[in-house]
């Protein structure tokens, strides 16, 4: 493996720090049915996945394993793979207290140990999808999966980022950052780095690397939501426009 | 169809359009028609630098929503063989007049796009810039598109971005602040008797065009160059506002 890159290390110590809080949680989220984003909407109302089961998933930023968790419940055979070792001790801990074993690979999803050709289907919900350059995930992603192999991945809504202060705050209406040039975004409160791009952006870098575009699902915060904690998108905000979006594509053949 | 049969939006829509090309349009069309270089969009962004459209020669094409045509007038004399269509007739008038000073000559037909009179499969490329991509229902003109397409045939449009839509007020200028909800986006009836727009935000038209057949080939989303000015009759966004955010976009597809 090559070492890693700058912002990688950067946010694998925001990551090591945020650990303890992860762990705390990590019961809770291994025990439910799979569901996406801060407000949980349920795959079985979006149907993203299809049948997973026999399926060879590769979860790209797994964190603590729950989505692999989720995803192994119903039959798939998960990988999942994560930067922060701090985050996969507390996915071996779940695995043993829940008694559901599968791989679990410490590396970046920048430059991934896994041969080529060998996923049905490369998932990311706030992993790679938002803490590593698009320009080398997504290569990877259609490096590892089979042909017809899917990708699905969640990130935070465009418009949320230009929405969304410099600042521990919460996001208003206002424009606060201009959309060209949105890629690469860092806070002034927080040493890390996030990546961001248009959806025009997106939609060449998939089919640049072979994918088919099939949906983008721009998510609608539940009505009576309770703010998700240390969110910067409060529920009403995420009420009016999209907070989070899923996007799925095919490898073509 | 008859005038009769037409949606109330259409008639609506029709009408503004009379309007705009007493106002501006049919004024503007020379200019547009004696324009050597193809542009899109308000702020004429070079089709040499976006090369969307790629060899146009000998290709069958339908412009929906073609206003005074001077689109199709470009693509003709690129070898391209044009049909525009339009439901407006004072702009298709203004375009006859403009193929007689400028040539080239092609069809232009009156009727909406939700419903051509052409027949199934003619056309190997589908074009619309601010016109049935805004004016007309997605869920009919891209069924319409469909239909006229060849298969592997192309499908170009031009429309407001979404941004923009999300900062537009009623009237005037947009702001920097979000004042309509996504979910009003599919819909938008002008209180000050504008007509009625669509604008289906991208997840809803990334699905539209999946349900109508097509597959998703990219997306441009426009940005004013730094000497762009705005727009002298189509004002509603500042040349400054469209340097930070996309005010137009670009969405190309082809049929399965």
């Amino acid at each position: 493996m090559t070492e890693l890159s700058e912002h990688a290390r950067r946010n694998r110590a925001h990551w090591t720090e945020l650990a303890t809080q992860y762990a705390e949680r990590a019961e809770r989220v291994w025990s439910s049915e799979p569901k996406w984003g801060c407000w949980g909407k349920p795959e079985r109302e979006l149907g993203l996945l299809g049948d997973v089961a026999g399926k060879d998933v590769l979860d790209l930023g797994c964190g603590t394993g729950y989505w692999s968790a989720r995803l192994a419940r119903l039959g798939a055979r998960p990988v999942g793979l994560d930067v922060t070792p701090a985050q996969l001790e507390t996915a071996r801990r779940m695995q043993r207290e829940f008694e559901l074993e599968f791989p679990l690979i410490e590396a970046s999803a920048e430059d991934v140990p896994l041969p080529d050709a060998s996923f049905d289907l490369v998932l990311s919900e706030y992993g790679a999808s938002l803490w590593c350059d698009p320009y080398l995930w997504v290569p990877e992603a259609a490096r590892l999966l089979r042909p017809g192999g899917e990708l699905v991945f969640l990130v935070n809504g465009i418009i949320s980022m230009l929405c969304v202060p410099d600042a521990p705050e919460p996001a208003g209406p206002e424009l606060l950052r201009p959309y060209f040039g949105l890629r690469r975004v860092e806070w002034s409160f927080e040493d890390t780095v996030e990546f961001y791009l248009g959806h025009g952006d997106w939609i060449r870098l998939l089919r640049a690397n072979g994918f088919e575009v099939l949906d983008l699902v721009e998510l609608q915060a539940p009505k009576g939501a309770p703010d998700p904690p240390g969110l910067d998108v409060p529920t009403e905000w995420a009420r009016r426009w999209p907070a989070e979006e899923i996007w799925k594509a095919r490898k073509q053949s | 169809m008859s005038s009769s049969e037409l949606p109330d939006y259409v008639l609506k829509n029709r009408e503004n359009w009379t309007r705009s090309n007493a106002e501006y349009t049919d004024a503007s069309a020379r200019r547009a028609w004696a324009q050597e270089e193809i542009t899109w969009g308000m702020f004429r962004a070079p089709e040499s630098e976006l090369q969307l459209l790629g060899d146009v020669g000998g290709k069958d094409v339908v412009e929906l929503g073609c206003g005074t045509a001077y689109f199709s007038a470009w693509l003709a004399r690129r070898g391209a063989r044009p049909v525009g269509v339009d439901v407006t007739p004072a702009q298709l008038k203004t375009a006859r007049r403009m193929q007689r000073e400028f040539g080239p000559e092609f069809p232009l037909v009156e009727a909406s796009a939700e419903d051509v009179p052409l027949p199934d499969a003619s056309f190997d490329l589908v074009h619309s810039e601010y016109g049935a991509s805004i004016w007309c229902d997605p869920e009919r003109w891209l069924g319409e598109a469909a239909r006229l397409l060849r298969p592997r045939g192309e499908l170009i449009f031009l429309r407001t971005s979404t941004l923009l839509i999300l900062c537009a007020p009623e009237t005037g200028q947009a702001g920097t602040e979000l004042v309509r909800e996504y979910a009003a986006l599919a819909r938008i009836d002008w209180t000050d008797d504008e007509g009625t727009e669509f604008h289906p935000p991208h997840g809803d038209l990334i699905r539209l065009l999946h349900g109508n057949g097509f597959e998703l080939e990219d997306l441009i989303e426009l940005r004013a160059p730094a000497t762009a000015e705005t727009h002298p009759y189509y004002d509603h966004v500042t040349a400054d506002w469209a340097r930070r955010w996309p005010s137009e976009e670009i969405w190309k597809a082809h049929k399965r």
